[in-house]
């Protein structure tokens, strides 16, 4: 089944959450209170089955609890399935939380080297991307202070710079459109589209409809851990806010 | 095998890795690097002045044949130690992101490993100022750290990796770090043990590297490359098991931490 052109195949996906009620972190508690150990096993995704082709915009919405962040971070490779399996083909990237890495004593641009070689990149990628990330986060001014001297706006940028200058073959975006101001989240939109258009494959969490309609040519419905529809964008947010409203 | 792609690939990563722990770890003390001189320093006036009374020997040189084998020691110890919370304090970036999970203890050993390197310069220092010389056997500090290493390495995948799940252990290994210590000849001579026990010591692997050290260092003789040799086999042994368990182990890290 295995085609050229897939670039996530998703097969047969379980994820089950152990979730402690009063979890035993040490042998002494685990010894005195063994009966004590409750969990109850939570099952966030079931029997997923999806394949995601090259140069697809998938939005994947759903309300809170569906299951959408869970399979994204399944596709990074964060957390693994306990049942299925999980294929990526070429270079991925997540932008899951921002700025991972960062180090509030060392300054912009070292930052911009230790976030992006955790993407890992080498020296010489990173040295040919640098000044391509410095203007897209329109720090300049600020790059060789200390990030920590950053607002929270400014903070975001520069993650957000680095993340999306990685020049991955997949991107997973998870509700993150949100970054800056109303400046730059229209720079943020443009600069996924562009990517859309040069061949990328997308997967975007989003509750943000609008932008979900205006990025993606498929959306996936997912409700209680299991897939409720898959298909063409506008269909799918049409029938979702049908249920929800 | 998959391990050796994936270190390729984030060779970066590993570069600054050990570069932010090299020069991150003193950056805001006083004395900085001056600091890797400073501790071990401190340690072998304290044991030069007890275990000369409290424990008699007829070794020439005491302090020099001592300093042979803690500094050695101090890099075994330090890699066990910071092993055990290497995988909980990165949990942050652990949840955040993928990267291969094995550059953190790989990164913790190499760039103690550079920190050992340096502080060698005490042994010769101790060596030249008793005015004992150097042999040509120096040459074979090379391999004697390439099996220290590797022995380094396999130890820290299983440590790093069964904390996660057990965060007792970091109290346990500081126990047995303690008790490990006075089972390796480094404060007294393998000779003054009972021939009848010997073989305890013989069972631990950093007897035969702090023996090679110190046959290099204080006797100024051939090590035994047999021993070195049997080290490295064992540290490749334990390399490849402790890889699979935290190959095993690392995949529910994100979850656990």
């Amino acid at each position: 089944m295995q085609d050229d052109e897939d670039r996530i195949v998703v097969e047969h996906v379980y994820k089950t959450f152990n979730v402690y009620l009063d979890k035993a972190n040490s042998i002494k508690e685990k010894v005195l209170f063994w009966n004590r150990n409750k969990k109850e096993k939570r099952e966030v995704l079931k029997d997923i089955n999806l394949t995601i082709k090259n140069g697809e915009a998938v939005a994947l919405i759903g309300v809170n609890g569906s299951g959408k962040s869970t399979l994204l971070k399944l596709m990074t490779k964060i957390i693994y399935p306990n049942k299925g399996k999980i294929t990526t083909v070429g270079k991925l990237t997540s932008l899951l939380e921002l700025g991972a890495g960062f180090h509030p004593d060392f300054s912009g641009r070292e930052n911009i080297y230790f976030n992006a070689s955790i993407f890992g990149l080498t020296k010489k990628e990173i040295d040919n991307r640098i000044d391509k990330i410095i203007e897209f986060s329109e720090l300049e001014q600020y790059i060789d202070n200390p990030i920590r001297t950053y607002s929270s706006g400014m903070y975001m940028r520069l993650a957000f710079s680095v993340a999306i200058n990685v020049d991955a073959d997949i991107l997973l975006v998870d509700e993150i459109l949100s970054v800056g101001d109303q400046h730059f989240q229209e720079k943020c939109l443009n600069k996924m589209k562009e990517l859309k258009n040069e061949g990328k494959t997308m997967v975007f969490v989003t509750h943000g409809l609008g932008s979900a309609k205006e990025l993606c040519d498929r959306a996936i419905w997912l409700n209680n851990g299991k897939i409720e529809m898959d298909g063409n964008t506008s269909d799918v947010i049409d029938a979702y806010v049908k249920r929800t409203t | 095998m998959n391990i050796f792609t994936n270190i390729y690939q984030y060779r970066e990563l590993l570069k600054t890795s050990i570069k932010k722990d090299i020069g991150g770890k003193y950056k805001k003390s006083f004395f900085g690097i001056l600091w890797s001189f400073i501790n071990p320093l401190l340690q072998i006036t304290v044991y030069a002045i007890i275990f000369p009374i409290i424990m008699k020997n007829n070794i020439e040189n005491y302090t020099v044949f001592m300093v042979c084998g803690l500094i050695p020691w101090t890099f075994f110890s330090s890699v066990i130690n910071r092993s055990s919370c290497v995988i909980v304090d990165n949990g942050n970036i652990i949840k955040k992101v993928y990267f291969p999970r094995e550059i953190l203890p790989i990164s913790l050993v190499t760039s103690e490993t550079v920190t050992f390197v340096i502080s060698s310069i005490i042994i010769l220092g101790f060596v030249l100022g008793y005015g004992m010389g150097i042999s040509v056997y120096i040459c074979f500090f090379p391999l004697l750290l390439i099996a220290q290493y590797i022995l380094s390495i396999g130890l820290s995948f299983i440590v790093s990796s069964i904390t996660v799940y057990f965060r007792d252990i970091q109290h346990f290994i500081n126990v047995f770090l303690q008790l490990l210590f006075y089972g390796t000849p480094i404060v007294y001579s393998l000779q003054t043990i009972p021939e009848e026990f010997r073989w305890i010591l013989h069972l631990n692997p950093m007897t035969y590297i702090i023996e090679g050290y110190r046959n290099i260092f204080y006797y100024q003789q051939k090590p035994d490359v047999g021993h070195i040799f049997g080290v490295i086999v064992l540290g490749i042994i334990i390399t490849i098991i402790g890889y699979f368990i935290f190959n095993k182990l690392q995949k529910k890290f994100a979850e656990e931490l």
